[in-house]
């Protein structure tokens, strides 16, 4: 089923005294339920506005989106919606309601007016699916950014969502930290069949989705499989994005006059390849 | 640093610990509100037991006690002082120039002081042993029958409980400030008063502008975690009284009775005291 769809969506808010600022200009994409998309981009492409769209944090100014089938400017709707998208956010510091792991993780359900029980369960299996257990009854003040952020992931899924939105969830934490995260949300996606949609600036935390979307300047400039984006790596430099590390090293044996294929992704193939050429 | 959201909290496994915070709440001003009718010296007396007891069974250390009292210390120093020096009744013991010192204002006075003392000692009690989130929660479930006049009580108890959360992230995120400010050169700890509190200026600034950043980012986090979905919110932590707040609330209404004896019955125990005593000389 299609989980996500963008109809033309244009969105734009004013400043004072400069007049409109557009921020998205006609984005069409879609969503397959089950997809690990990355949404890649420089800052103030647009790319956290089009995630607060997605769980009507806003509404788009023209266009339509609709998640499962459901109008996002339909009132009636909201909750129902940000029932099925749950969105984790940049600073962990920011998105903890309770000083107490458990009861943060439970905040979603008791606001749905789930039973007792059923938070219970929730929070458990939440927890487990993050892996943070142990730490259910101590407090987040003094943990690393990493933990800190799976435990916002669990407050999120505690909500039993189909998509969950990483929206630069990442981007603050060390690479230890991102590591984590990274994990979680893959296995998500592998082991539970949800839709990812992770917003990242990092090339290499890209590479992990099955599909990537670059956007520029409010629009869609490449989307596609990993390796078909990663080919168009000089576009990519003009927007002021990289590759993949081992991409670029590749490339930049390939400069320097060695005869090298340049359509890899990650590490082993590069080693590969250049195993091939001794 | 120290975790400021939990207060003055002294995390230990205790009886009073244990007490459902509803309980606790309505206890504590039980007594506040009685110990204002302990007519006697004996009754005062009873009282130190009384709360000495309840800090011993709460495993209360005796520098945390100490350390409630302290911060009162002056304030009970200047209230006896202006009770002892403007009291007019009673026999006059020293009279020099405006100050009149009578028997009764000084008895007036020490009472006055025990009062207050007791009265800090045991409300102490409540937040050494009580955790802030209990606390905003036993105030919530305490409050919630305002619901039916529709006063958003949720709403107030969410806002407290977040302002208890956000304490040690907004410590850190000052500390951070102040260091950056160092880094550019401000001293804060130079110059006298007035220069001191300007020199706070760069750090409140800065402060008040990611405080409301951080508003705006919870804000969405909140929506983005379907606040205000239902109407019927549910709970996963129930608070239910156990026959432990059953054998609090004797032991209180044995205080209480004890209070009410000594003023309405005996009329304050302390000339019983003293006739007692005579009697047996």
């Amino acid at each position: 089923m299609t989980a996500v769809k963008l109809d033309n969506v244009k969105f734009e808010y004013s400043v004072y005294g400069s007049g409109a600022n557009r921020v998205l200009d006609g984005i069409d994409l879609q969503i397959e339920e089950g997809e690990f998309v990355a949404l890649v981009g420089h800052n103030g492409s647009g790319k956290s506005t089009l995630a607060k769209l997605l769980n009507v944090l806003l509404t788009p100014t023209e266009g339509k989106i609709s998640i499962f089938g459901m109008d996002t400017s339909d009132d009636d709707l909201i909750f129902e919606i940000r029932k099925r998208v749950g969105m984790v956010f940049q600073n962990p510091d920011n998105q903890m309601i309770a000083s107490i792991v458990e009861d943060d993780v439970a905040f979603g359900p008791e606001n749905l007016g789930v039973p007792r029980d059923e938070i219970i369960r929730r929070v458990d299996w939440a927890l487990e699916k993050v892996g943070m257990s142990d730490m259910r009854r101590s407090t987040p003040f003094k943990m690393s950014g990493g933990q800190k952020q799976r435990i916002a992931i669990a407050g999120v899924l505690a909500i039993r969502p189909d998509i969950m939105v990483l929206d630069e969830s990442t981007a603050m934490l060390d690479p230890q930290g991102r590591r984590e995260v990274l994990s979680v949300a893959k296995k998500l996606n592998k082991e539970d069949g949800m839709t990812v949609i992770l917003i990242t600036h990092f090339m290499d935390e890209a590479l992990e989705a099955d599909r990537i979307i670059v956007m520029d300047g409010g629009k869609i400039a490449i989307d596609g499989a990993p390796r078909e984006v990663f080919r168009e790596s000089s576009k990519l430099k003009e927007m002021g994005l990289g590759v993949p590390i081992a991409k670029d090293v590749a490339e930049r044996l390939f400069e320097n006059g060695l005869p090298i294929d340049t359509d890899i992704l990650n590490e082993e193939e590069l080693i590969d390849r250049l195993c091939q050429l001794l | 640093m120290r975790d400021m959201s939990f207060g003055q909290y002294y995390p230990t496994a205790s009886p009073i610990h244990k007490l459902d915070a509803r309980v606790k709440i309505l206890l504590s001003v039980l007594y506040i509100v009685f110990i204002f009718f302990v007519p006697s010296y004996v009754g005062y007396f009873v009282t130190l037991l009384f709360i000495t007891a309840v800090f011993m069974i709460g495993k209360i250390p005796m520098r945390a006690m100490l350390k409630s009292v302290k911060g009162i210390l002056f304030l009970l120093i200047f209230m006896a002082a202006l009770n002892v020096l403007f009291y007019k009744e009673g026999k006059v013991l020293v009279d020099w120039w405006i100050i009149r010192i009578t028997d009764k204002g000084i008895d007036f006075a020490i009472k006055m002081a025990l009062r207050l003392l007791f009265l800090v000692m045991g409300a102490s009690v409540l937040t050494l042993t009580t955790s802030p989130m209990e606390l905003t929660d036993g105030i919530e479930s305490l409050l919630s029958p305002l619901k039916l006049i529709k006063i958003p009580v949720h709403d107030f108890a969410l806002a407290m409980s977040i302002t208890l959360r956000f304490i040690p992230t907004l410590m850190e995120e000052t500390d951070k400030i102040i260091m950056a400010q160092k880094a550019r050169g401000s001293s804060f700890d130079t110059g006298g008063p007035i220069a001191k509190i300007k020199a706070l200026i760069p750090v409140l600034i800065p402060l008040f502008t990611s405080a409301f950043r951080k508003s705006y980012e919870l804000a969405d986090a909140l929506d983005a975690r379907c606040y205000n979905a239902t109407k019927n919110r549910t709970r996963m932590k129930v608070m239910k009284p156990t026959w432990r707040d059953v054998i609090a609330f004797f032991v209180m209404a044995a205080f209480i009775t004890f209070i009410c004896l000594d003023k309405w019955y005996f009329h304050g125990l302390d000339a019983l005291l003293v006739e007692f005593v005579r009697s047996i000389i």
